[in-house]
């Protein structure tokens, strides 16, 4: 079917199971006939008690008969305790199997782990290289960092140069503002003008007489 | 044959027992007498007849041939028989007891064949959660594991057989024992 032309692979314990359940296999079939042997016997003495229902008793062909009946009844049960027993065991086995493979593919997992383990060993070193090198990058970029400050320095001399450069070819453009020399005293003024009001009030008043 | 009952009608029909001359005809007829013999051993869960068509198998079986019709006291002839059983082994209805030959004193009979058998087994592996393992014949036969499944009570040689097409698809190993007779099968 597609699959991998190699064969089925017969192992070892496969074998050793293999031989346990031929022997549970022997015992099942030893069971099956002494349970078929017990039925017919039984059968057998009902039908020799049925003969003679009166000498049953003292016939020692009936009395045989239920001795064999019981003794095979005794060997059935412990064949039967033997099969317990036997197919516990296989069971067992086949656990113990499943086991096995999971302790190897416990193995195999920490060998693998092992290795991968192993390509960390110089990692110290590795680490402390990567704090050096980052450590260099940070003094490099200091160093950058520094000449790049002192251009800055060049230009705000150069600013002020040319401020001051200004300030020499365009003297001073004064912005003319409106004297306010003469202008009255601002605190004066409201006072007066109320008093203005003052009297206009006044003079209101008596004005519609003079009219 | 005693359980007539489970037989088709035609079994009671006299010309049956006898080898028609029209090679057409004679064709049908055999076809029907594959029929009878598949039925039959089906409803008697018979997985063995000799050549003579007795079944063969549990001491209970009845002993008599099932080319015997004594309700209508007509027997098939030998030479007929045989022809029968060489064309049902053509057909891969039957299989000779001894190594599948055809000329056997006893045959298997196939209501399935040995193809459809195989699946069937492989789904039990597969319901039973067995593969992988190492599974005696006897258990496939006769275990308590098998008692729901058609092939529980096959003959051990016939199991075997059956596990050859998976052999030939690598999904099963025979284990051997020391007379080279299969005892066991792993199938993966």
């Amino acid at each position: 079917m597609g699959q991998k032309g190699s064969k089925v692979q017969i192992t070892e314990n496969d074998r050793a199971i293999l031989q346990l359940k031929r022997s549970r296999d022997e015992i099942h079939k030893f069971t099956r006939r002494t349970d078929l042997l017990i039925s017919s016997e039984r059968l057998k003495l009902k039908e020799m008690i049925k003969e003679n229902p009166t000498k049953c008793k003292s016939d020692p062909r009936v009395r045989f008969l239920l001795k064999r009946i019981h003794y095979q009844d005794h060997l059935l049960q412990q064949a039967l305790e033997q099969l317990i027993n036997l197919e516990n065991l296989v069971s067992t086995l086949e656990f113990k199997l499943v086991e096995t493979q999971f302790i190897k593919g416990l193995e195999r997992g920490n060998q693998i782990l092992k290795k991968l383990n192993k390509e960390f060993e110089n990692v110290d070193e590795l680490m402390d290289d990567v704090q050096m090198q980052i450590a260099y990058q940070e003094e490099v970029d200091e160093v950058l960092a520094h000449s790049i400050v002192g251009v800055n320095d060049f230009e705000t001399e150069i600013d002020k140069e040319l401020d001051q450069m200004e300030r020499e070819i365009n003297p001073q453009q004064q912005i003319e503002m409106p004297s306010v020399d003469k202008l009255p005293d601002l605190k004066q003024r409201p006072i007066a003008s109320s008093e203005r009001k003052e009297q206009g009030k006044k003079e209101g008043t008596e004005a519609p007489v003079l009219a | 044959m005693s359980n007539q009952s489970e037989l088709p009608p035609i079994y009671s029909f006299p010309p049956l027992y006898t080898r028609q001359p029209n090679g057409l005809i004679r064709r049908q007829q055999i076809n029907s007498w594959i029929e009878i013999i598949l039925q039959y051993c089906i409803s008697q869960k018979c997985w063995r007849m000799t050549a003579e068509g007795m079944p063969v198998g549990e001491p209970d079986v009845t002993k008599q041939s099932i080319f015997n019709n004594s309700s209508i006291q007509r027997v098939v002839p030998q030479v007929f028989v045989d022809e029968i059983w060489s064309q049902m082994c053509e057909e891969g209805k039957a299989l000779g007891v001894q190594d599948g030959k055809r000329d056997s004193s006893q045959f298997y009979i196939l209501w399935r064949n040995l193809d459809s058998w195989a699946s069937l087994i492989l789904q039990w592996f597969e319901s039973s959660g067995s593969l992988n393992q190492v599974i005696t014949i006897y258990e496939l036969s006769q275990g308590d594991g098998t008692a729901d499944w058609e092939f529980h009570g096959m003959p051990e040689a016939l199991v075997a057989h059956c596990l050859k097409p998976l052999c030939q698809r690598n999904r099963a190993t025979l284990i051997k024992d020391e007379r080279g007779i299969a005892v066991a099968t792993k199938v993966v």
